[in-house]
C-alpha cells in the first residue's frame, strides 16, 4: 500500500499545492475566508489585510513598504508572499508609480472576509442552529468526554501498534469503544502512521511516532488532510474508471469548507442537519468517527461540534502535547461518572504523568496509563511496572532507535519536560536549574548527532548567474524571504529550500530591466 | 538566466565529506555527487540520497565504535 509523504500533514503544505481556481471557490464562503484570515496567517499579513479590506483602490508595494521599517523588510516580504500564496492578495503592474506593483485582495476574498465581519447575506455559512428541542444531558463537559474517548482510542491504537506493545495481552484498557472505527484505522495505514507489518501485526511508523508527539490540533488535522487525500484519491480512481466524476472539485472544495465552518461553530449548541448540501451532510459519520461531532442517535436531524472541530481554526498552541494526552487519559470511560468538575488543579500526579528523571538517566513515571506508558515505550527501555509506577531508564540504543524512527531529540525532551512530576519543577525551580537535569537533556542530543551525521535539505542549487549584481540582488531577495539555506559568494552560487518564488522574482526582474 | 539544479543539500564535518566522496568515487560510480561546494556542503541527488547515507552507516560502523555507557547493574538496588 502507498502512503502519502509526510510533507502533506500540515494544513500550510496542503494549501500550498492547491490551484488557485479551487481558492477562489473556497473564499466563495465568508467563514472559510475568516477560518483563513485567522489561522493560517502571520500578524503581519493580517495587518495587510486589514488596510487592504476597505480600500477601494489597489494600494502599491512601495506605500506598504512606508509602513515597515527597513530592517522589517523580510518579514514584509514574507507576509506579501503568504498572502499570494494563499491567493488573498494579488500582485499586478502597477499603472501609476514605475518600478512598482498594485496589491490588491482577490476579489472572492474581500466579498466574503466583509460578509464575515459584517454579518448579512444568506450563505449560513457559520452554520444554523437547531429550533428543535435538545437533550438536558449533552452539554459541553459532556461532549468534551465523548470527543476526548474517542481521540484517545486513535492515540492509543498509533502507540498501541508497537510490536513490542502487542505481546501485553493487547489489553484495551479503559476504552469501551473498542477502538478506531474501521474506516479510521484504514486512514491511519494508508497516511503511513502505522504499517502493516509481517504476520498482519499493526506496527507504528516515524510519522506514527511524529504524529504522537504534535500538539492535538496538529494531530486533527493531519487527520483531516489525509482524510481529504483519501477522498481526492477515490475520486481520481473513479476517474480512471470512467465512472461520473462530475463535481470531482466541488467535493474537495465542499469538504474544506465544511471544516473551516465547523471551526466557527459554537460549543454546546445543537445544529441542524438538514441546512447542509448533500455532500456536507455524508461526511457527517466519518466526522463523528474522529470525535469532531456528536450525533444523538434519537435526534440525527441535529448535530453538535466538539472542542476537536472547534478549535480547528485556532492559532493557539494552547493544548500542548501533554494537555492532549491528559484530556484524552483522564476521560476514560472508567471515571466518566465521577468527573464532575475540571479536575485539573486537583489531579494527582497519577493522572498527569509525573515523570520523574534522574541524572542517571532513570525515569520513575507515576502513571497508570496505558498511552502514557506506551509512548515512554517509545524512548526508554522499561524495567519495572507497579500498579502507580513504572521505572525506565534513556539509553543510547533506546534514544537512537526513536531517533531513527524520525523522532527528534528535542521532542522527547519536550515530552519529558511537559510530563515532569511537580516535585520535578519544584526543584528546578529552587535551584534555578533546567526542569530535566542538564547532563540529560545534552546527553539525549548528544544521541542524535552521533546518529545523524549529515544534515538534509532538499531544493534547488542556482548557479551560472550573468552578473555579480544578479547574484546579489537573488541572494538578498532569498534571504528576505526566507528560503535561503547556503550560499558562496566568491563562486557565486547559493542554495534556496524553495524555488517558486525565486522564478517568480527573476521573471518580474528580467522584464524590469 | 542563472541555471537552478535540483538536489539534496548536505551538511556535514569534513571528516564526514570525504568518506562521502570515497563512497561516492569507489562504490558509486561518481553517480550521487553532484558537487562538492566546500568544506562542509555537498550537493547531491535526491534520489541517491538514501543510498548514500545507508553506505555511510555501514561504514562508519566499521571504524566507530562508542564504549557502552552506563550498565544497569546498580538497577536491583531499587529507588
Amino acid at each position: 500500500m502507498s502512503s502519502f509523504g509526510p510533507s502533506s500533514f500540515l494544513l500550510d503544505d496542503y494549501l500550498e499545492k492547491l490551484p488557485g481556481a479551487t481558492f477562489r471557490k473556497l473564499y466563495q464562503q465568508p467563514s472559510t475566508a475568516f477560518a483563513i484570515f485567522r489561522r493560517m496567517l502571520p500578524p503581519l499579513a493580517k495587518v495587510y489585510v486589514q488596510a487592504l479590506l476597505y480600500s477601494p483602490t489597489p494600494l502599491t508595494t512601495n506605500d506598504i513598504e512606508l509602513w515597515t521599517r527597513p530592517e522589517g523588510k523580510g518579514t514584509s516580504n514574507r507576509a506579501i508572499a503568504r498572502l499570494r500564496s494563499l491567493h488573498i492578495a494579488q500582485l499586478s503592474q502597477s499603472t501609476r508609480a514605475k518600478k512598482a506593483q498594485d496589491i490588491q485582495l482577490t476579489a472572492n476574498f474581500k466579498k466574503s472576509l466583509r460578509l464575515a465581519l459584517e454579518g448579512g447575506g444568506s450563505h449560513n455559512s457559520f452554520g444554523v442552529p437547531s429550533t428543535l428541542p435538545t437533550d438536558p444531558k449533552i452539554h459541553i463537559q459532556y461532549l468534551d468526554q465523548w470527543a476526548g474517548r474517542i481521540w484517545q482510542d486513535i492515540l492509543y491504537y498509533v502507540v498501541n501498534s508497537v510490536p513490542m506493545k502487542a505481546n501485553e495481552s493487547g489489553g484495551r484498557h479503559g476504552s469501551g469503544g473498542g477502538g478506531p472505527k474501521r474506516a479510521v484505522r484504514e486512514l491511519l495505514k494508508m497516511g503511513g502512521l502505522v504499517r502493516e507489518g509481517a504476520g498482519g501485526l499493526v506496527q507504528i511508523s516515524e510519522h506514527g511516532f511524529n504524529f504522537l508527539l504534535q500538539e492535538a490540533n496538529a494531530q486533527v488535522w493531519t487527520l483531516l488532510l489525509l482524510w481529504l487525500e483519501a477522498a481526492d484519491r477515490n475520486k481520481a480512481l473513479a476517474k480512471e474508471q470512467g465512472t461520473d466524476i462530475t463535481g470531482t472539485a466541488i467535493d474537495n472544495v465542499e469538504m474544506l469548507s465544511f471544516l473551516f465552518m465547523l471551526a466557527s461553530l459554537e460549543l454546546g449548541r445543537a445544529y441542524d442537519t438538514s441546512a447542509l448540501t448533500e455532500t456536507r451532510k455524508n461526511m457527517l459519520p466519518a466526522l463523528a468517527d474522529f470525535g469532531l461531532i456528536y450525533i444523538d442517535r434519537d435526534r440525527p436531524q441535529q448535530y453538535y461540534p466538539t472542542r476537536l472541530a472547534t478549535t480547528l481554526t485556532s492559532l493557539s498552541t494552547m493544548r500542548s502535547v501533554s494537555a492532549s494526552i491528559d484530556a484524552a487519559t483522564k476521560k476514560t470511560p472508567g471515571d466518566a461518572g465521577s468527573l464532575g468538575a475540571d479536575s485539573t488543579p486537583t489531579a494527582p500526579a497519577d493522572e498527569n504523568g509525573g515523570i520523574v528523571v534522574e541524572t542517571n538517566y532513570r525515569i520513575y513515571a507515576y502513571t497508570s496509563s496505558p498511552l502514557q506508558i506506551a509512548i515512554l515505550k517509545l524512548f526508554c527501555r522499561l524495567h519495572m511496572r507497579f500498579p502507580n509506577m513504572v521505572t525506565a531508564r534513556l539509553t543510547r540504543e533506546s534514544v537512537q532507535e526513536a531517533i531513527k524512527e524520525g523522532i527528534t531529540a528535542n521532542q522527547i525532551i519536550d515530552y519529558l519536560v511537559a510530563h515532569a512530576h511537580p516535585q520535578m519543577r519544584r526543584a528546578a525551580a529552587a535551584r534555578g536549574t533546567t526542569v530535566i537535569p542538564p547532563t540529560v537533556m545534552d546527553q539525549i542530543r548528544l544521541w542524535q548527532l552521533e546518529s545523524q551525521r549529515m544534515q538534509k535539505t532538499p531544493g534547488f542549487q542556482f548557479k551560472d548567474f550573468e552578473s555579480v549584481e544578479e547574484y546579489r540582488q537573488l541572494a538578498e531577495y532569498a534571504t528576505e524571504i526566507g528560503v535561503l539555506v547556503w550560499k558562496d559568494d566568491r563562486k557565486g552560487t547559493f542554495f534556496v529550500s524553495k524555488v517558486e518564488q525565486i522564478r517568480e522574482f527573476l521573471k518580474a526582474r528580467k522584464k524590469g530591466n | 538566466m542563472p541555471r537552478a539544479i535540483r538536489g539534496v543539500l548536505i551538511e556535514c564535518e569534513p571528516a564526514i565529506k570525504s568518506i562521502l566522496i570515497h563512497i561516492d568515487s569507489t562504490q558509486l560510480n561518481n553517480d550521487a555527487i553532484i558537487e562538492d561546494l566546500d568544506e562542509t556542503h555537498l550537493m547531491v541527488k535526491e534520489q541517491m540520497v538514501k543510498t548514500l547515507q545507508a553506505r555511510l552507516d555501514e561504514k562508519l560502523k566499521e571504524t566507530y565504535r562508542v564504549e557502552v555507557p552506563l550498565d544497569d547493574s546498580d538497577e536491583d538496588k531499587g529507588m
